[in-house]
C-alpha cells in the first residue's frame, strides 16, 4: 500500500472504532443520562409520548421536593412535617442523604484506621498467630453477605444497636476491611525498610516513624482504601434493609427503595433521587481514577 | 538479492526521524545500520521488513518496489531484540510458524524444520516451550525461525544486546557464519560499533535521521567522513583538540601553547582556510606514543592518570588548560602520574576536520 | 512515656482489626453455619430448638430451592457467557492507543460504582412498558409492534436481570483482560507480521492464547460471585414475577425475612458457602497450584 492509501485505511480503521466506542459509551451512559433528563421534566413532559432526551421545559420541582420537602408544609410556617401526613420520599429524603454520608464517611474512617495499623504490623512486626489473621480475614470477603447479615443483626441485637447508625457503620466496616488491609499491606511491603531504619537510627520511636515516616509515604494507598471504601458503603443496600427500620435511620438506598414499593410511583421524584445518589459516587469516582493511576502507575496503562 | 532505499524520509507527526536517505545494500553482503538510540537506524530497518510506513521515497528489493507489500509478502525473515519467539508454542512450532500460515501441511512442515533444527544443533529442544531455554538457545530459535523460511532478506534488531558479554562474543562469530550459510543480503542494526566494525561488509553510520558515512569497516576507521563517525567508531575513542591554523612556517596547528607541524598531504587543502581559522585535529589514542619532554614537534603535558587494560596501557596526558588526551601505549612503558611527558603524533594518522560542519578534510 | 517493646507495639497494632473482625464478621459466619441446626423464629428468640439436620431436609425436599438452584445457575451461565464476550471484544478495542482513549477506558468503571439501587430503578422506568423509553424506541424502529412487559414475564424478567448484571460488571471483566492484553509484547506481533499471519491469525494464535490465564481467573470469580448475587435481582423484580428469579441468595433472604425462619435461611447459607467452596477448589485446580513460574 501506499503511504496515501496505508493512511486512508488507517483513518477507517479510526472512524470505526470511534464509531463503536461510542455506542458502547451510549449504552453504558444511556440509563443515568435518561434520569438526568427525566429529572429536570415536569410531572406533564415525563409521560409525553414520544418521550424527549432533551427535556423540552427544564425544571428543577422535583430537585426541591426532595432537598425541601412539599412546599405547602412550609408555607404556613408549619414546623415539621406532622406524623399524620403522608409521608413522601421527599420527606426523609435529606435524612437519608445525611445517614449516608456519616455512615460511609464513619465506616471508612474506622476501616481505615483499623487496616493501616493491622497491615503495618503485618510488615514490619513478627508475633505468633500473625500471619493467619489476613488469611482468615479473606474468609470474610469471600463469604456472600447475604449469608453472616442475619446473624449479624442478632449481633446488633444483642449490642442493642439495632435501627442506629453505628449497626450500619460496623456492618459496613466489615466488608470493607478484608480488602483494605490488604491493599495496605501491599503498600507497606513495597515501602522501603531502609527508610524507617534511618529514622531510628536518627532517634525516633516506633510510633514516630509510623506516624512521621511511613504515614506520608503510604498515603496515596490510604486515599485508594479510602474510596473504595466510601464507595462500598454507600452504595449498599442489605445492610440497611436488614439493620434498620425507622424511616429516618434508614440509609438512601434504603429509603429510597422503601418508597418506591408504594402505590403511586413519582417518576421524576424518582429519577432526580437517582441522580443525587449517584452524584457522590461519580466525583469519588473521578478522584479515585487519578489516585489510582499515581499509585499504582507506572506501566501498566498507556495511551 | 540487492536492497535499495532511494529518498527515504519518514517523519512521526512533526518529528522527523529520517531525512532523505539514499543507499544500496549490494547482495549477500552483510549490511550494519550503526548509531546510538534515536538516530532512526531501527525505524529504516522496521521500513525495510514493512512494519513501517515510509513518509516519502521507495524501497527495492532487486527491481521490484516494495513499499507496497506486506511483511509477510517480501519473503524477509527478521530477528528481533527480544527474539519474539511465541510463548504458547513449542520450538517446533515456533520455527514452523512462519510455513504453516502460509498453509504448508503439518507433515510437510516438520521435514523442512527438522534440517534446520539440527544444523543449529537445538534438535533436542524441539518439544520444549521458550520459557524453558536459555538466551543462547532462544537466539537459536529465532534463527531457525528465519532460516527454515529461505528468505532474500535477512534483519536483525539488535539481537545480541540481551546477552552477556561472553555469550555476545560467541554469538557475533555464529551470526556471521549464520549470514554466509543462509546466502542472503543481511540487514543488522547496532549501537555497538565493536559489532559493527566485526561482523560487516559495510557499515552505514547514522546519526539524527541522516547518514553520516557509507564504507567498509576500514573506511570508516581509517578514514571518517565527519567529527560524529570519527568519534563514534573505535575504541578508546579518537582524541580531539581545537586549534589555530598558522599557514608561515607550516602549515601548523596552534593547540593552545602548543604549535604542531601538520603533514605536507594537507598543504594543499590548507590553502583554502586563513590564518587564525579554527579546526578540530583528531588522532585515535593508538596512534600516540610517548616521547621524552623536550623532542621536537610533540605536544607536551603531565600525566593525569594511567589505566591498565592488561597488554596495553592508557595514559591520560593534561596538555592544556580542560584539554586532555589519551595515548595507548604498551603495558610495560614506565610511567607515573605527574610525570611531564610530550605525546608524538603519528602524522601519517592524524586527522583534520573543520568544527562548523564536522566535514573531515581530505588529504591530498 | 510508657516504652513498648515492637512485639508490643505488633499485637497492640493488630488487636483493632482482630477485635473487629472477629466480632463482626468471623463470629457471625460462625453462627450463620450454627444457626443452621437450629429452628430460628427472630420474633420469638426464646423458642430456639435445636433439629439437627432438618433445616437441610427442608430445603432440600423444597421444590422452589431446586428452582431457585437451577435459576441461579441459568442466570450465572448466561451473564458470564455474555459478559465474557463483551470484555474480551471491548478490551480487544480499547487497547487501541488511538486519541482520548483513556477518556473512554475511564468511562468504563462507570457502572461498577453505580449504587445498584440507582440503576434498578432507572431499569425499571426505562423497561417500563407502557412509558418506557427503550419501547418506545424499539417500536419506532419498527423492531416490535407491541410493547414487551420487561419485568412481568418470567423469560423477559430473566433477560432483563442478566442484562442489569451483565451491564455493571463487564466493566470488571474488561479492566482484567485489558491489563493482561497491555503486557503483550509488542514484537510478537510483528514477528507474526512478518512470518506471514494476517490479523484474524494473530488474534488466535498471540493474543488469545495470552488471554487464557486471565480469563479462567476472571471467569472463576464471576461466577463464584455472580451465582450469590442479591441485590441485582431482588431490587429488580423481588425474585418475581411470582418466583421466576429467585436465585439462592434471595430464597434464603425470603426464608428469613417472609417466612421468619432464620435457621432454614442459614442453612441455605451453608449451601451456599459449600458451593463456594467447590468452587474455589476448582479454580486452585484449574489454574495450577505451584506450577512453574510463568514469566517468559
Amino acid at each position: 500500500m501506499s503511504p496515501g492509501m496505508h493512511a486512508l485505511f488507517e483513518g477507517t480503521r479510526r472512524v470505526v472504532a470511534y464509531a463503536v466506542l461510542a455506542a458502547v459509551t451510549f449504552v453504558v451512559c444511556f440509563p443515568l443520562v435518561w434520569a438526568v433528563s427525566t429529572s429536570l421534566k415536569p410531572k406533564t413532559e415525563i409521560f409525553a409520548y414520544p418521550p424527549t432526551l432533551i427535556p423540552e421545559t427544564v425544571t428543577f420541582e422535583n430537585y426541591r421536593t426532595l432537598l425541601y420537602g412539599r412546599a405547602t408544609y412550609f408555607q404556613g410556617g408549619a414546623a415539621a412535617p406532622s406524623s399524620a401526613a403522608p409521608s413522601a420520599p421527599s420527606d426523609y429524603f435529606v435524612d437519608w442523604f445525611i445517614n449516608s454520608v456519616i455512615v460511609s464517611l464513619g465506616a471508612t474512617l474506622i476501616t481505615i484506621v483499623v487496616s493501616t495499623l493491622a497491615a503495618y504490623s503485618l510488615t514490619r512486626f513478627q508475633f505468633w498467630g500473625q500471619r493467619l489473621v489476613p488469611y482468615f480475614s479473606l474468609i470474610g470477603y469471600m463469604v456472600p453477605s447475604i449469608i453472616f447479615v442475619f446473624p449479624m443483626f442478632l449481633v446488633m441485637v444483642d449490642l442493642d444497636l439495632t435501627d442506629t447508625l453505628l449497626s450500619l457503620v460496623f456492618g459496613y466496616v466489615c466488608i470493607t476491611l478484608p480488602f483494605c488491609m490488604w491493599l495496605m499491606w501491599a503498600f507497606f511491603r513495597g515501602i522501603p525498610l531502609e527508610i524507617e531504619e534511618a529514622a531510628l537510627v536518627d532517634g525516633a520511636s516506633r510510633l514516630q516513624v509510623f506516624y512521621q515516616i511511613v504515614l506520608p509515604v503510604a498515603f496515596p494507598g490510604i486515599i485508594a482504601a479510602a474510596i473504595f471504601s466510601l464507595i462500598v458503603s454507600w452504595n449498599d443496600y442489605l445492610f440497611g434493609r436488614v439493620f434498620m427500620n425507622s424511616l429516618e435511620n434508614m440509609p438512601l438506598t434504603v429509603g429510597v427503595m422503601h418508597f418506591f414499593e408504594g402505590t403511586h410511583v413519582d417518576w421524576g421524584l424518582m429519577m432526580a433521587s437517582s441522580v443525587l445518589m449517584t452524584v457522590p459516587m461519580a466525583i469519588l469516582f473521578m478522584a479515585l481514577q487519578r489516585h489510582l493511576v499515581a499509585g499504582f502507575g507506572a506501566g501498566a496503562v498507556k495511551g | 538479492m540487492n536492497v535499495r532505499l532511494e529518498g527515504i524520509s519518514k517523519s512521526f507527526g512533526s518529528n522527523q526521524v529520517l531525512k532523505d536517505i539514499d543507499l544500496v545494500f549490494p547482495d549477500r553482503r552483510f549490511v550494519t545500520l550503526l548509531g546510538p538510540s534515536g538516530c532512526g537506524k531501527t525505524t529504516l530497518l522496521r521500513m525495510i521488513a514493512g512494519l513501517e510506513q515510509a513518509s516519502s521515497g521507495s524501497i527495492y528489493f532487486g527491481e521490484r518496489r516494495v513499499n507496497d507489500l506486506a511483511p509477510g509478502s517480501r519473503n524477509i525473515a527478521m530477528v528481533f531484540q527480544n527474539y519474539a519467539l511465541y510463548p504458547n508454542m513449542d520450538v517446533e512450532r515456533n520455527i514452523g510458524y512462519g510455513l504453516k500460515v502460509r498453509g504448508m501441511l503439518r507433515a510437510e512442515v516438520k521435514e523442512r524444520v527438522g534440517p534446520v533444527a539440527k544444523v543449529l544443533e537445538i534438535l533436542h529442544l524441539l518439544a520444549r516451550k521458550p520459557r524453558a531455554l536459555s538466551g543462547g538457545q532462544r537466539q537459536r530459535v529465532a534463527l531457525g525461525r528465519a532460516m527454515v523460511r529461505k528468505p532474500d532478506i535477512f534483519l536483525m534488531d539488535e539481537p545480541l544486546s540481551n546477552l552477556d558479554a561472553k555469550l555476545r562474543v560467541t554469538m557475533r562469530s555464529e551470526l556471521k557464519r549464520f549470514h554466509m550459510d543462509l546466502e542472503t543480503t543481511s540487514v543488522y542494526v547496532t549501537h555497538d560499533q565493536l559489532e559493527a566494525m566485526t561482523m560487516s561488509d559495510l557499515i552505514a553510520v547514522m546519526n539524527e535521521g541522516v547518514v553520516q558515512q557509507f564504507g567498509t569497516p576500514e573506511a570508516v576507521y581509517n578514514t571518517p567522513a565527519n567529527l560524529f563517525v570519527a568519534g563514534f567508531i573505535g575504541s578508546p575513542p579518537m582524541n580531539f583538540a581545537r586549534g589555530l591554523v598558522e599557514r608561515n612556517d607550516g602549515p601548523r596547528l596552534a593547540i593552545g601553547s602548543h604549535r604542531l607541524l601538520l603533514p605536507d598531504a594537507y598543504a594543499e587543502a590548507l590553502r583554502l582556510f586563513d590564518d587564525g581559522s579554527e579546526l578540530v585535529l583528531g588522532i585515535r589514542p593508538q596512534d600516540v606514543t610517548l616521547a621524552a619532554p623536550g623532542t621536537a614537534n610533540t605536544i607536551s603535558g603531565r600525566v593525569w592518570m594511567v589505566e591498565l587494560l592488561g597488554s596495553e596501557k592508557l595514559v591520560e596526558v593534561e596538555v592544556g588548560p580542560k584539554l586532555r588526551m589519551t595515548a595507548e601505549v604498551r603495558a610495560d612503558t614506565q610511567v607515573a602520574i605527574d610525570d611531564p611527558v610530550a605525546l608524538r603524533l603519528d602524522s601519517a594518522r592524524l586527522h583534520l576536520f573543520e568544527p562548523g560542519s564536522g566535514r573531515a578534510i581530505a588529504r591530498s | 512515656m510508657l516504652r513498648l517493646s515492637d512485639r508490643q507495639i505488633g499485637v497492640l497494632f493488630m488487636a483493632p482489626f482482630v477485635v473487629t473482625a472477629g466480632v463482626f464478621m468471623i463470629y457471625p459466619i460462625f453462627e450463620a453455619v450454627r444457626m443452621a441446626f437450629f429452628a430460628y423464629n427472630p420474633l420469638r428468640p426464646d423458642d430456639i430448638r435445636f433439629v439437627g439436620l432438618g433445616n437441610f431436609e427442608y430445603i432440600f425436599a423444597d421444590p422452589l430451592f431446586w428452582a431457585s438452584f437451577y435459576q441461579a445457575t441459568f442466570w450465572t451461565i448466561v451473564s458470564i457467557v455474555f459478559q465474557t464476550l463483551f470484555g474480551v471484544g471491548l478490551a480487544l478495542l480499547l487497547n487501541q492507543s488511538i486519541y482520548g482513549i483513556s477518556f473512554f477506558r475511564g468511562l468504563l468503571l462507570f457502572p461498577y460504582i453505580v449504587p445498584t439501587v440507582v440503576i434498578a430503578l432507572n431499569w425499571r422506568w426505562i423497561f417500563s412498558p407502557e412509558i418506557g423509553v427503550v419501547n418506545y424506541a424499539l417500536m419506532s424502529a419498527g423492531l416490535i409492534s407491541e410493547n414487551i412487559y420487561w419485568l412481568s414475564t418470567p423469560d423477559m424478567a430473566m433477560a432483563s436481570t442478566i442484562m442489569l448484571n451483565v451491564w455493571k460488571y463487564t466493566p470488571f471483566v474488561i479492566i482484567c483482560v485489558l491489563a493482561r492484553l497491555q503486557t503483550i509484547p509488542l514484537e510478537l506481533y510483528d514477528a507474526a507480521k512478518v512470518d506471514g499471519a494476517g490479523a484474524w491469525r494473530r488474534l488466535l494464535d498471540i493474543t488469545l492464547p495470552h488471554l487464557k490465564e486471565v480469563l479462567v481467573v476472571v471467569i472463576v470469580f464471576r461466577t463464584i460471585w455472580t451465582f450469590n448475587k442479591f441485590e441485582e435481582i431482588y431490587l429488580l423484580t423481588r425474585g418475581g414475577p411470582g418466583t421466576s428469579t429467585f436465585n439462592l441468595a434471595i430464597y434464603s433472604f425470603e426464608q428469613s425475612t417472609a417466612n421468619l425462619k432464620l435457621g432454614v435461611g442459614a442453612a441455605t447459607g451453608v449451601v451456599m458457602m459449600l458451593l463456594l467452596l467447590a468452587g474455589s477448589v476448582i479454580y486452585i485446580r484449574v489454574s495450577g497450584f505451584g506450577r512453574e513460574d510463568k514469566t517468559l
